[in-house]
């Protein structure tokens, strides 16, 4: 209660500050005095079965089962596509996932004291026209209803709670991500400039009446001058354009880095402005540009759309071959917990499998998959006692570390109605943004766990110096393959046409790598789009 | 002989950098306490530098004037400096609270170490300037007297203060200065005259320092009870709290991390004003629910109606509903109410417990601390009220304590107009507490089968409530504000109110 202190006495504010110094050195102390063992776990995809389609050493199926339609991929645009088959009034198809569990990118691990996710975590607010977004999350009780004005409202505890953002920027933590205290005035002059010239992009149209950038991605203009600039790096836009300030470059070199997991040396212009510009901020009238998240991550987005596939799904299944013949389609899987191989024949299959994959299913992919990037992560989920900092700025959701290497961390139980947590467990991400990627996968996966732990920690020691005392647990998570990754040239590239064209229309691709950019959205209507070619073509036939 | 010399040297060198180090250790401590007590620590730090290095030029003025007996009096001001640098701390804290010229203390005693180290420098430098080349000894001085600065500053952030507080880290110091004036007491007892003396008056100014910082816990505590003005008689810690009980002549106070909780004179008008109302609005009251509170005073004010059957109380510290059913001073205060049959007291987090509640209430009590942080802030919410409202009857009466529409008027129409998102009737009412100043509470009606001017009943023996609600619900315009957001947990706005509102008062 009651800060109900007399203010007459002009002495007592001063008592408030004894009191938090006296509170501060038993809480320093409680840090350094507690001798931890240091729990490290090191996991990530199923890389190693992954690996065997290089050498495919299987053995011959010995059974087969004759379906409908086949959902290869159990990431989102699988799921996704189960949920429109689903709602088309389909029940007879069959997801084949390689892990043993299903949500791809959107999943996520737990511990004792919170779940964590293990990729994707949050979800922009929808763009507004965007109805078949807000029907799914009307659905799933994340949009409650409409208001006066037609707006939808979201539910309060879905939507990431306050304080949602912090940037440790010149030894302080700040409110927002855009580094803002100790700009000089030039500094600030260029981020608003730089502001404002993305809302001319968000606001901005084609002469085909289709915004510049939109979501999902292939809904944006063709207007010419525009897609150039998916020619030209990110860094490269800033030089034409006169941008030269390092906090900006810092700023944008984050964002691109979390949304693409390319910084702005490498990552083409038109996906980082996309970044900023796709996402239309019209979906309220006043939370502009909140997110929706969960302990979990997108995981919980999973887990809503993977009712879908009960009792229609085979985990632990690596699909190593997949071919026409005979007006089926014939796809060969191994049972990893069985040890054997068994067949599919269906009358068409949905790939919602990255093309990387698919290379080694199917025949003459591999030229064009090679223009095809897929950039590294590192995720490390800590167990803490304590996040003592200098007190400049309250925990938030996210947490971003100004010149870090790494994207800083989310509080993963920051959406809890707790007043106190036992533990805190927070996720750190790093992504391998680099010219050469395929050296970082290799990197990734020969350092050992002791190196990876002490980069994690010399990245949060610049906000959190007694972070390593603190510590009790630490899962690190490597992810060879995080996120497709668009370089110049890819997202209006020829490669990217090749991989999306069906075969004789019967095997059909969705993923978020044929979008060019991993995010839930894409994903989300890749499956819906898929189902619907699939079921017009049907129709057509008949 | 050789040899023996370059001991000499090599001891006193040694002890230039031992003075450096405790010097700016003292100048150290002085800053942070300036800056903890008075605040405005640029300020405080600047001129505490300021003052230091002038007063330690004023002693390398002044030492010229010594001439005989060098070595003596440079050891008498070793002890001299450990001893008032040591013991400064412990001064300004005891001082704080009770002197009107606390600055004029703070400065001298700057002053003083300032002007003692600014002595020993030059003197060192005259005791050995024949038996070293000058060249030599101006660079070897130099060197170990700016080695010892850098190691003091390094290690006062980041292990002094953290291990030892500041009480202990001047005090630490102080018997290290004074143990560098004992071994040179023994090591160079030709060179020293009068040495028994000399000794003696070290090692006693070293008991004394040693004394002080075996119960430097007991000066701290006590000095603690001078801060809040009046005499502790009970702290406690809890895993969510410090707990401190005051004493001054009739009145007890409670402070919880040293907010005022209540004051024994006065809280009955807070507590009154709580309940009463909603429980003479309510249309039953046999079951009451009372979140926070866990001091029971709410808890005794409701058990004055007969009517009510049974009380459930939910808050999170155990440690504090343990103490206000055992302890004897505290269950005067609230009647041993928590200890009544009717109660049942639930330790756990309302918010968790509300979701999962599957009981309804005639009444609900809320007596949570302010939203001064955004974990509190959670319990203003929009949600929050909405899980409430789960758990109520239909017309049931649910009061809430709103912080102060004087102080803080922005943070209390916050809460009122989130209330109102929920609530089919919602009012604010304030009382004037004393301790407190006004404060302020918002009452909802979960229906329209009662109303705020109506009284189903009554308890005896009030000594401020008269179930005149129409008294109480009438704001003058310096505690009205306008153009306010509903509290939601993604915009958590009422925090940030509440930090602009009263951040401005202190």
């Amino acid at each position: 209660m009651k800060n109900g202190e007399n203010y007459s006495k002009s002495r007592r504010s001063f008592v408030k500050g004894i009191g938090a110094s006296l509170l501060l050195i038993p809480f320093l102390q409680f840090c350094s005095d507690k001798i931890i063992q240091l729990l490290l776990r090191l996991s990530g995809t199923n890389h190693l079965l992954g690996h065997r389609l290089w050498v495919k050493d299987f053995p011959k199926p010995t059974s087969q089962i004759h379906i409908p339609y086949l959902i290869v991929g159990g990431g989102i645009s699988g799921l996704s596509a189960a949920r429109q088959f689903h709602k088309k009034g389909i029940s007879d198809f069959l997801v084949l996932e390689l892990e043993g569990h299903l949500g791809g990118n959107s999943s996520n691990g737990e511990n004792q004291y919170s779940k964590f996710p293990l990729g994707a975590h949050y979800l922009p607010l929808p763009n507004f026209k965007d109805k078949e977004l807000l029907q799914f999350l009307e659905e799933e009780k994340i949009i409650l209803g409409y208001d006066q004005k037609g707006f939808p409202v979201f539910d309060e505890l879905q939507l990431s709670f306050a304080p949602d953002e912090r940037l440790f920027y010149k030894n302080n933590w700040q409110d927002g991500v855009v580094p803002k205290e100790g700009n000089s005035k030039n500094e600030d002059l260029e981020f608003q400039r730089f502001f404002k010239l993305m809302d001319t992009f968000r606001e901005g149209k084609g002469n085909d009446g289709k915004y510049l950038f939109d979501i999902p991605l292939h809904l944006s203009s063709e207007d010419i001058a525009t897609r150039n600039l998916d020619k030209i790096t990110m860094k490269e836009w800033f030089e034409t354009n006169n941008f030269t300030r390092e906090p900006l470059f810092n700023y944008i070199d984050y964002c691109c880095k979390d949304d693409f997991g390319l910084g702005i040396h490498y990552v083409s212009a038109w996906a980082g402005i996309h970044y900023f510009a796709g996402r239309k901020q019209d979906a309220s009238s006043d939370k502009k540009e909140s997110v929706l998240t969960w302990p979990e991550g997108n995981a919980r987005l999973a887990s809503h759309l993977k009712k879908y596939t009960d009792q229609k799904t085979l985990k632990n299944h690596l699909v190593y071959e997949v071919e026409v013949e005979n007006n089926k389609v014939v796809a060969k899987a191994f049972d990893d917990v069985k040890k054997v191989s068994v067949e599919i024949i269906a009358d068409k299959v949905i790939m919602a499998t990255p093309q990387f994959v698919n290379q080694y299913l199917i025949k003459d992919r591999k030229e064009f998959t090679k223009e095809f990037h897929y950039t590294p992560w590192l995720l490390a989920t800590l167990t803490v006692t304590d996040l003592a900092d200098n007190f400049s700025f309250p925990l938030s959701w996210d947490n971003v570390i100004y010149d870090a290497k790494g994207l800083g961390y989310v509080y993963d139980q920051h959406q809890s109605l707790n007043q106190i947590q036992a533990r805190k467990v927070i996720t750190y991400y790093y992504s391998f943004s680099s010219s050469d990627l395929k050296k970082s996968r290799k990197e990734l996966y020969k350092k050992n766990k002791e190196y990876w732990k002490q980069f994690v920690f010399d990245d949060l020691k610049i906000a959190h110096p007694d972070i390593e005392d603190c510590t009790g647990q630490m899962e690190v998570f490597l992810l060879g393959h995080g996120m497709v990754s668009p370089a110049p040239d890819f997202i209006f590239g020829e490669a990217k046409k090749q991989a999306s064209k069906n075969i004789e229309h019967k095997i059909f691709f969705a993923h978020t790598d044929l979008s060019g950019i991993s995010i839930f959205e894409e994903a989300f209507h890749h499956g819906i789009n898929v189902v619907n070619q699939i079921l017009d073509e049907t129709t057509l036939d008949s | 002989m050789g040899k023996k010399f370059l001991k000499f040297e090599f001891l006193l060198l040694f002890a230039v950098f031992v003075i450096a180090t405790c010097g700016l250790v003292y100048e150290l401590v002085a800053g942070t306490l300036a800056s903890y007590l008075l605040g405005d620590s640029v300020k405080q730090f600047s001129f505490i530098i300021g003052v230091y290095l002038f007063s330690m030029g004023i002693g390398s003025f002044f030492s010229k004037f010594f001439h005989k007996n060098l070595l003596n009096t440079f050891v008498e001001i070793e002890i001299l400096v450990g001893l008032i640098g040591g013991l400064s701390s412990v001064i300004l804290f005891l001082l704080f609270e009770s002197v009107a010229y606390f600055q004029f203390i703070l400065y001298l005693l700057v002053f003083i170490t300032g002007f003692l180290v600014g002595l020993e420098i030059p003197l060192l430098m005259n005791i050995l300037k024949d038996k070293v080349e000058f060249r030599d000894l101006v660079s070897n001085v130099f060197t170990f007297d700016y080695i010892g600065a850098l190691l003091a500053s390094i290690l006062f952030p980041l292990i002094l203060v953290p291990k030892l507080g500041i009480m202990g880290t001047s005090l630490f110091f102080g018997m290290i200065n004074i143990s560098i004036a004992i071994a040179l007491c023994f090591l160079l007892k030709r060179e020293l005259k009068n040495n028994y003396f000399l000794k003696v008056k070290a090692i006693f100014s070293f008991a004394i320092l040693l004394g002080v910082f075996v119960f430097s816990d007991t000066i701290l505590a006590y000095s603690e009870g001078k801060l809040y003005g009046e005499n502790i008689i009970y702290t406690n810690s809890t895993p969510y709290q410090r707990i401190v009980l005051t004493h001054n002549k009739s009145d007890y106070r409670l402070y919880l991390n040293n907010n005022l909780q209540f004051s024994s004179a006065d809280e009955y008008r807070y507590h009154e004003a709580l309940v009463h109302p909603a429980m003479s609005i309510a249309k039953n009251v046999k079951h009451v629910l009372v979140l926070g509170g866990g001091d029971g005073l709410a808890v005794r004010e409701i058990l004055k109606y007969k009517d009510v059957e049974k009380i459930t109380l939910v808050d999170l510290d155990q440690g504090m509903t343990k103490l206000f059913k055992t302890n004897k001073v505290l269950t005067d205060f609230n009647k041993g109410s928590l200890n009544n049959q009717k109660v049942t007291v639930i330790n756990t987090d309302a918010y968790i417990w509300a979701k999962s509640c599957k009981e309804k209430f005639d009444v609900a009590i809320i007596d949570f601390p302010d939203p001064s942080n955004y974990s509190l802030g959670k319990l203003y919410s929009l949600n929050f009220y909405q899980t409430i409202k789960t758990i109520l009857q239909p017309d049931a009466a649910v009061v809430i304590q709103t912080t102060s529409p004087y102080f803080a008027p922005k943070s209390f129409w916050c809460i009122n107009k989130t209330v109102m998102q929920v609530f089919p009737q919602v009012d604010a009412y304030h009382a004037y507490v004393p301790s407190f100043g006004e404060w302020g509470y918002t009452i909802a009606i979960n229906g329209f089968g009662t109303t705020f001017n109506q009284v189903n009943r009554k308890a005896p023996g009030l000594r401020f409530y008269n179930y005149q609600f129409d008294r109480f619900n009438y704001f003058t315009n310096d505690m009205i504000s306008n153009e306010i957001e509903i509290n939601r947990l993604d915009n958590q706005i009422l925090v940030r109110y509440f930090d602009e509102e009263w951040g401005k008062l202190q």
